[in-house]
């Protein structure tokens, strides 16, 4: 391999890594849904679309830089997320686990629409100076947005890591998660807990959304892939295992991208299918679950 | 919106319409909504122009003509079904809209049906390549995208390129062009690379052509897929020395206002500008645009608006609607119109063709200028290197 072959794969290694984080960012939220209510999010990626479509019209109505817009995306994204926990999967009881797939699609494809309708479906991106910005360090290029992604992810990620360990918040979240009978019993209100945690998830697809805008355009289905990504991601790292979801997302950016630049870009999506399909078959409990479920 | 337009503009046909014997009435598909709406747009605008142009001269044989325009949905089944509803209405002939894939489908259903699509817009090879006693286009083939661009990269000494194309059957068709041509004119090409819709991470494949490190890449995509090819272009830092672009996505003015300082240098195959130098070009240009609301017009516009004047023209020499008439005066039509001449012609294993070549332009300080050939009055190239 010559010298620029060489520079070409470490940059595409540094792109599938930092493209994996923000897979990880969208399958941590999808996985800490799943690891606290044992709910499918099926709507995950049209959560990520809203938060897209939100840093948009920020950006042409008050011409707000899109990492501005993360203030208002999270918040929102939270907020929507407490809101439909309480109003549509709270109410399905103890046909959560199976109601929920149904409720989640549903929830998605009004998400889908209503965007359609506001926006039209044409793909639309938002022009900053510093869209095409790069890092440079020996022949290797960098996308700065990419970057920040990659750095936003990780924040994103501790936060939630010192949340969980660090508050009585968290220790509450994972008493639901282990024991929700006996978490009700301790004194913690898990029917808040868990429209807390579906806020928590919404807003991570949405923050995901947020930091993909510079980077992509956005239309009113751009979150199907995502959603497909996300499910990758969650079962690659093990169902509502959170370190996992994050080592599955840098899997996934990794195998994707070096499999587009030494096979072939068409098969892009085959390459995480069959890395998903291995570990169903191989470790159907994901490359880094125990078999016991934790958060 | 766009019904809305397509309403009032339907509205004001109908209003121009004299009771003489009727309007003649004239088919036409085009993508009112759905992936190609932006070009759809365009064309109606050239529709509305070309109308209302012949109409203001007395029409044709005495009549005004009125355009019953179809949409196609940008999808290839819901474009059959409007030449279908076209084919019973009873029109004398089809103008033929954007995509190849759908125009494809289309203009053989329509010489089944026995009934002249003139194609005004899509470029794919083979809708004229061999071709059909029906099917007639007076727009570039996809060769010639090709060819405008090969010659530039041939007159500077360009020793290799690269290709990335999208799947479709326009990219398909510019991109082979591109290989045939570059074979014939000594240039190597060191990566052709096609991708299918929907990728929006060209990162790997611009990393394995910057190992390349080409004189030259041309790149084949529509609309958002043009913004992201040149802007993660930027990203991974590959550096020929031009980037060009077979027209679609790059010729459109919304390329350039949302790749912002990425499409900065870009060079692009057109079918038409403003500044070339037929009769009428710039008077054109002004009607397009005050039909578009003051946004300015892409080469989808004429185009659109010389099938007006062709199809009229060519229902004035048959003497009447019937269609296998205006199929014979298709075929002996010549006339020259501000999009350029048209006249259908078998030449090179095309039938029914309009020789015409293309025009290169570039990006430079944000906007395009003509580079290319010389009876633009081309301004000098710029190179990234």
């Amino acid at each position: 391999m010559d010298q620029a072959g060489l520079t070409a794969l470490i940059q595409t290694l540094a792109q599938g890594l930092l493209t994996g984080g923000l897979y990880a960012l969208i399958g941590t939220g999808l996985s800490l849904i799943f690891g606290v209510m044992r709910v499918i999010n099926f709507a995950h990626g049209d959560f990520l679309a809203i938060g897209m479509f939100i840093t948009l019209a920020l950006f042409r109505t008050f011409d707000l830089d899109p990492y501005l817009s993360l203030l208002v995306a999270a918040p929102v994204g939270f907020a929507l997320g407490f809101v439909i926990q309480r109003l549509v999967l709270a109410r399905l009881g103890d046909r959560l686990s199976e109601g929920s797939m149904l409720a989640t699609l549903g929830i998605g494809l009004i998400i889908s629409n209503t965007l359609l309708l506001t926006f039209g479906a044409q793909p639309q991106n938002i022009n900053v100076p510093y869209a095409t910005n790069t890092f440079q360090l020996g022949g290797v290029q960098v996308s700065i947005p990419l970057l920040i992604a990659g750095l936003g992810t990780a924040l994103a990620i501790a936060g939630l890591n010192l949340l969980l360990y660090r508050t009585e918040l968290g220790r509450a979240i994972r008493a639901t998660a282990q024991n929700p009978l006996g978490a009700e019993l301790q004194g913690v209100k898990t029917a808040h807990i868990q429209a807390i945690v579906f806020g928590l998830g919404v807003a991570f697809a949405a923050v995901a959304g947020v930091l993909l805008m510079p980077l992509l355009y956005a239309f009113p289905t751009v979150g199907e892939n995502y959603t497909t990504k996300a499910f990758i991601v969650t079962v690659l790292g093990g169902l509502g295992n959170l370190p996992g979801a994050v080592a599955g997302g840098l899997v996934l950016g990794v195998v994707e991208s070096l499999g587009a630049y030494y096979i072939s870009n068409n098969y892009r999506d085959a390459y995480g299918l069959v890395a998903f399909l291995l570990v169903l078959l191989l470790r159907p409990e994901g490359l880094f679950g125990r078999t016991v479920k934790r958060v | 919106m766009r019904t809305v337009t397509l309403f009032t503009l339907s509205l004001a046909l109908l209003g121009a319409a004299q009771a003489q014997g009727g309007t003649i009435k004239i088919g036409a598909i085009t993508s009112v909504t759905g992936r190609f709406a932006e070009f759809g747009k365009m064309q109606l605008a050239g529709f509305k122009v070309g109308v209302e142009e012949v109409n203001r001269r007395g029409g044709v044989l005495g009549r005004k003509i009125e355009l019953v325009i179809e949409d196609n949905a940008s999808d290839v089944n819901k474009g059959l079904a409007a030449a279908e509803r076209l084919v019973n209405a009873g029109v004398p002939l089809v103008l033929n809209e954007y995509s190849s894939s759908l125009v494809k489908a289309q203009a053989q259903y329509l010489a089944r049906q026995k009934v002249p699509a003139l194609v005004f817009s899509s470029s794919g090879d083979d809708i004229t390549k061999p071709g059909n006693d029906y099917v007639f286009r007076l727009n570039q083939p996809a060769t010639e995208y090709a060819r405008v661009i090969l010659n530039i990269f041939r007159d500077h000494k360009f020793k290799t390129m690269a290709v990335i194309a999208g799947t479709g059957a326009f990219e398909k068709s510019v991109a082979d062009a591109a290989q045939d041509l570059a074979k014939s004119y000594g240039i190597q090409i060191v990566e052709d690379q096609r991708y299918d819709k929907g990728l929006t991470d060209f990162r790997p494949v611009l990393n394995r052509i910057k190992a390349k490190n080409p004189d030259g890449i041309l790149m084949v995509s529509y609309a958002e897929d043009s913004v992201a090819l040149m802007r993660q272009a930027r990203e991974v830092g590959v550096k020929p020395r031009l980037f060009a672009g077979g027209a679609a996505g790059f010729a459109l003015p919304e390329f350039v206002k949302d790749a912002g300082s990425a499409a900065e240098n870009v060079v692009t195959a057109t079918a038409w500008i403003p500044q070339l130098r037929y009769a009428g070009t710039q008077k054109l240009n002004v009607e397009l645009k005050k039909a578009l609301g003051g946004q300015d017009p892409s080469y989808h516009a004429a185009q659109a608006y010389a099938g007006v004047l062709a199809a009229a023209e060519a229902i004035r020499r048959a003497g009447g609607t019937d269609r296998e008439k205006v199929k014979a005066a298709l075929n002996s039509l010549t006339m020259q119109t501000a999009f350029g001449p048209v006249q259908f012609k078998d030449y090179e294993g095309f039938r029914n063709q309009n020789p015409l070549a293309m025009v290169a332009q570039q990006v430079q300080g944000g906007a395009f200028v003509p580079v290319y050939p010389k009876t633009v009055v081309p301004r000098t190239l710029k190179f990234e290197r």
